[in-house]
């Protein structure tokens, strides 16, 4: 195994046969067109909109499904692409080659990575379609509301679009951290729940304990708020929404700190995949 | 037999101690990850938390329900909000006061952010409440207007609670000032609090020109006419001679004038108005 090196073509390889499987499941199909549906038919949900603007409810309900829908998605498909290949001891003979754990590894994320990038690109050009021609139709029924012109900006739409899918990515990593110890697929989806729900709410966690809790306390949410990442960060669909600019230093700044995270989470995987026995 | 005993103890320990170590590496490797990204993260995060008034959470109360709601149901908080709102009246229909109050703190704890929940929950607890409370009490001819009026505090009360607490989420906003300084004149007849809080509204950015004038029109009402007068005579200039109350300022300016005597060269004369492209918010300051 030695003689041969890190190829990115191999691994690159496992990507592109990851993508063909998981296209091929229901699950992507189901949960693809559920998402889709439910942005699509958005219009019809707005006669039930008491509060906010009527662009911005569009808004949250299109970027709501796609962090939804496509967290449900990456951890489903982590799991399953990855147990897939151990429980039809198709691992076995891959690894029977000359082809690294890591290479394995890593194929399976980006195949999975891909996967929820043609979900978010899908789900956000949907997204851009329903909420622009929705403006353009208040546009023209009351154009004094919009003595500024449009309120909504594209650029914007896809820069909300590409930080959910830069969050899935993350979860992906943790996904598959998990799934590189774990020994069933049940518990890496569950697993993969809890990570995402930590990752919403570590924050809470942080400043409950800074405000008061022990030292202790306050020691254990630190180390909690240092293992998982704040998800939040990655939330821009409240400003997109209220048409106010997303800066791009901002864009710039959370994707490096998704790129920490997942360097970190899938290193992490590989190492703890290369001791397992499959 | 003993050498294969000791053998296996030693491959229990390898296994032991391997699991361990991924264990310590996996979470060494993670907090380190953490630790180093946390110089990008703190600055990012103050900033958010700074434009999204719903992520700053001041109480545990808070973090619990706001918080949790936020981080679990994200996008989705709009829609279960305004479902929640429709039960919510069909339930204030039925006047059920405890199951109104519940759901009207579940709304505002799913989705703090439209206004139109806050405000409108804000009249459901001080007007549609003690209506409900007095028929329940035996009707408005029975109770005397002592027992109607205290029930009516008591729900002024909560309602300008409910209305503080919109204010964390919605700094600098007069409608929720307006909205207080209503409850306190009509629901609680105190018109020194009412005036006070027309003040504030009037403070807020974008605030309506009425809440300036009613500011003054308490004052004249509980005596304070010098007050009033200043109080007008400083907002004219501040207003655009375009806009409707502006005219109806100076005649209240003219009428105060008149009640207090005030000798004809000392009476207020218009000066330049406000420069056209600067609004009244703009130059209140």
């Amino acid at each position: 195994m030695n003689r041969v090196s890190f190829s990115l073509i191999r691994m690159l390889l496992i990507a592109r046969n990851t993508l063909l499987e998981a296209s091929r499941q229901k699950l992507f199909s189901f949960l693809l067109l559920l998402a889709l549906g439910l942005v699509g038919g958005a219009q019809s949900l707005r006669e039930f909109n008491f509060g906010a603007s009527e662009l911005k409810f569009l808004a949250d309900l299109g970027y709501g499904a796609m962090a939804f829908f496509g967290a449900a998605l990456t951890i489903a498909a982590t799991a399953q692409l990855f147990f897939s290949e151990i429980e039809n001891r198709t691992a076995l003979t891959l690894l029977a080659k000359p082809v690294w754990r890591a290479e394995f590894m890593l194929g399976k994320y980006l195949g999975v990575v891909a996967v929820t990038a043609v979900f978010c690109a899908l789900m956000t050009g949907l997204l851009v379609a329903v909420l622009w021609s929705r403006e353009s139709a208040l546009l023209r029924a009351i154009p004094d509301s919009f003595t500024q012109g449009r309120t909504l900006r594209i650029v914007d739409l896809l820069l909300a679009g590409y930080l959910q899918w830069l969050k899935l990515t993350v979860l992906a990593a943790f996904t598959l951290l998990v799934a590189s110890f774990s020994r069933t697929q049940l518990f890496t989806v569950v697993t993969g729940f809890f990570v995402l729900v930590i990752c919403h709410l570590q924050y809470l966690a942080r400043d409950a304990y800074a405000q008061g809790g022990s030292t202790f306390a306050q020691v254990a949410a630190g180390f909690v708020g240092l293992l998982f990442p704040n998800f939040q960060l990655f939330n821009f669909a409240d400003d997109v929404g209220a048409g106010i600019p997303v800066a791009w230093d901002r864009v710039a700044r959370v994707s490096v700190y998704a790129l920490g995270y997942v360097g970190a989470a899938c290193g992490l995987a590989v190492f703890s995949f290369r001791k397992r026995e499959i | 037999m003993w050498g294969r005993l000791a053998d296996s103890r030693s491959s229990v320990f390898a296994n032991v101690k391997s699991r361990l170590l991924a264990i310590f590496v996996t979470l060494g490797g993670l907090a380190l990850t953490g630790a180093a990204l946390r110089w990008m993260e703190a600055p990012l995060w103050a900033a958010l938390r700074a434009e999204q008034p719903a992520l700053r959470l001041g109480s545990a109360g808070a973090a619990a329900g706001q918080g949790v709601t936020l981080g679990l149901l994200g996008g989705f908080r709009a829609i279960v909000a305004d479902f929640t709102w429709l039960r919510l009246h069909v339930i204030w229909e039925q006047r059920d006061l405890a199951a109104t109050d519940t759901l009207l703190r579940l709304v505002t704890t799913i989705d703090p952010r439209p206004l139109y929940f806050w405000v409108n929950g804000a009249r459901i607890i001080a007007f549609d409440m003690t209506a409900w409370r007095i028929a329940e009490a035996g009707g408005h001819d029975l109770l005397s207007a002592v027992q109607r009026d205290r029930l009516g505090a008591e729900q002024a009360r909560l309602a300008i609670r409910l209305l503080e607490e919109a204010m964390t989420f919605h700094p600098g906003n007069a409608a929720l000032w307006i909205e207080r300084a209503n409850i306190e004149l009509n629901r609680l007849r105190d018109s020194a609090a009412a005036a006070e809080s027309y003040r504030k509204a009037w403070e807020q950015p974008g605030a309506p020109t009425y809440a300036a004038r009613l500011h003054a029109e308490l004052l004249r009402r509980l005596g304070r006419k010098a007050e009033a007068l200043v109080w007008l005579t400083r907002l004219h200039p501040q207003l655009p001679p375009e806009e409707e109350g502006t005219e109806l300022v100076l005649s209240r300016i003219r009428d105060l004038e008149r009640e207090l005597g005030v000798p004809v060269m000392q009476t207020y004369r218009p000066a330049a108005s406000v420069p056209s492209g600067q609004s009244a918010g703009e130059s209140r300051k």
